[in-house]
């Protein structure tokens, strides 16, 4: 099964070329700097580019492969050649739930060195325990664009579906589309630009203190540094009005971006929140070389599906008024 | 069969490993997976938007009138990536669209796939046609 236009394959073939081919061998779970890598003439690696890190790794590691932390290489194939079908062909299933149209997607096709998880640690692959307080939190988060949601108002939807944010760490992890950073640096800042959803986080390298306990931003605030050549950039105040899985103003992350070959970046993230999990988590997360700048995000000037899916809720609530009393037919 | 084929087209997420599986909104919300539709106009205008890109075009009635249609599509980044261009649906290009209408059966549609005036079809082709990254069939 195939897409008609070669030129999207050819295109697709040289992302993937750089991509994911350098599939990391099971055996090698550091990332080692090799030599002879870019540098900038300050003399830190030099990370920039647009880098790619679409995957079909899952975040969590399915809980039928009880532990296991990589896929043979027949699982592998197999795996990849579905998604290599799903985005050259019609599905082969469908998710109740993710019903959008097939070309609206495009979460890679690769696995992540055939990992079963982007969870590394803890060795399970899966997000810790919440705690007692976290999971009375999550059971107190409002329904916001899943299925089902109240559509009231824009406001009971999510900030990602207002466009206002994706949220940390939600912006640096796969999704079905836009798997998309850009990397700028000076010798005292570095910029990393998110294509979810036009964040460009500016992250200071210059030693400077953390901004002061009493702000909090939705995005937090980020300060970075070099640990030998890992650009290691710590992420603190957030505001709380962006939670993931129910994350407080507590969550603290941690990503370290290494460059272990010319078209490989390794980027491991971090997350603790003391009050929401009872262990920090971290996820590997390779990434390879993209062609073409990111593209921008211009969500509010083309969001018809607010004002869309809005038109359709109160529609339908005429359409209830406009029944007899009653005479719920179904 | 055109049902089958139209429910068939209507998955995505196959691998819905990807790690956060979050969409930018809710499909439930604005279409209706029970309303197929197939729609053959021309492109009046395509919008390249973050994170979903517009197609508008005008359909031809029955009696001779035209009604303006959008067609929500995938990213720039997404199409790009499969072989679009800022060229491929320029104004007045012939295409027929297949897609689900919204729910409150206003001319919108979320597209699922678009066949050019020549039959080649953009995002859903045909197998053994040999392209490079080919998944061989019956896996």
């Amino acid at each position: 099964m195939v897409r008609g236009l070669t030129a999207a394959a050819t295109l697709v073939g040289t992302v993937l070329a750089g991509a994911f081919v350098i599939a990391q061998a099971p055996a090698a779970k550091e990332a080692k700097p090799a030599a002879a890598l870019p540098r900038t003439p300050w003399g830190t690696p030099d990370l920039q580019g647009t880098w790619d890190y679409r995957t079909i790794t899952p975040l969590e590691r399915p809980r039928e492969l009880n532990g296991r932390e990589f896929y043979t290489e027949e699982e592998a194939a197999k795996l990849e050649g579905r998604a290599g079908r799903r985005m050259d062909g019609p599905p082969e299933s469908i998710q109740p739930g993710l019903n959008h149209a097939q070309y609206l997607t495009d979460p890679g096709r690769r696995l992540a060195g055939r990992r079963t998880s982007l969870i590394i640690d803890p060795p399970d692959g899966r997000i810790p325990a919440v705690t007692a307080e976290g999971k009375a939190r999550q059971a107190r988060l409002p329904n916001r664009g899943a299925s089902g949601a109240a559509v009231s108002s824009w406001l009971d939807r999510g900030n990602q579906e207002r466009c206002i944010t994706y949220g940390l760490p939600t912006a640096s992890l796969p999704t079905l589309y836009n798997n998309n950073i850009r990397i700028v640096q000076t010798p005292d800042t570095a910029v990393i630009v998110h294509e979810m959803i036009h964040e460009a986080r500016v992250v200071p390298l210059d030693g400077r203190p953390a901004l002061s306990s009493k702000i909090g931003q939705w995005i937090g605030s980020s300060r970075g540094h070099w640990e030998g050549d890992t650009l290691v950039v710590e992420t603190t105040n957030f505001s709380g009005q962006q939670n993931f899985r129910g994350s407080t103003t507590g969550l603290h992350l941690v990503e370290r971006y290494t460059l272990v070959a010319k078209d490989r970046l390794e980027m491991r993230l971090t997350v603790s929140d003391p009050t929401t999990w009872e262990k920090p988590w971290t996820v590997l997360l390779p990434m390879s070389p993209t062609e073409g700048e990111l593209i921008e995000y211009a969500c509010h000037e083309g969001n018809y599906a607010m004002f869309n899916l809005l038109e359709v809720a109160r529609d339908e609530d005429k359409a209830n008024a406009a029944k007899p009393a009653g005479g719920e037919s179904k | 069969m055109k049902l089958l084929r139209a429910l068939v087209a209507l998955t995505v997420a196959g691998c819905a490993t990807a790690a956060t599986v979050v969409a930018h909104h809710s499909f439930s919300a604005e279409y209706d997976a029970k309303q197929p539709i197939t729609l053959k106009g021309t492109v009046i205008k395509m919008e390249w938007i973050n994170p979903h890109s517009w197609i508008h075009i005008n359909v031809k009635n029955a009696d001779g009138t035209t009604t303006e249609w959008m067609i929500e599509s995938g990213t720039p980044n997404t199409l790009v990536r499969r072989g679009f261009t800022k060229q491929s649906l320029l104004p007045g290009t012939e295409i027929t669209v297949e897609g689900y209408r919204a729910k409150n059966g206003a001319n919108r549609a979320n597209g699922a796939d678009l066949i050019l005036a020549d039959g080649k079809r953009l995002f859903l082709g045909s197998s053994g046609t040999g392209a490079p990254k080919e998944a061989p069939d019956g896996q």
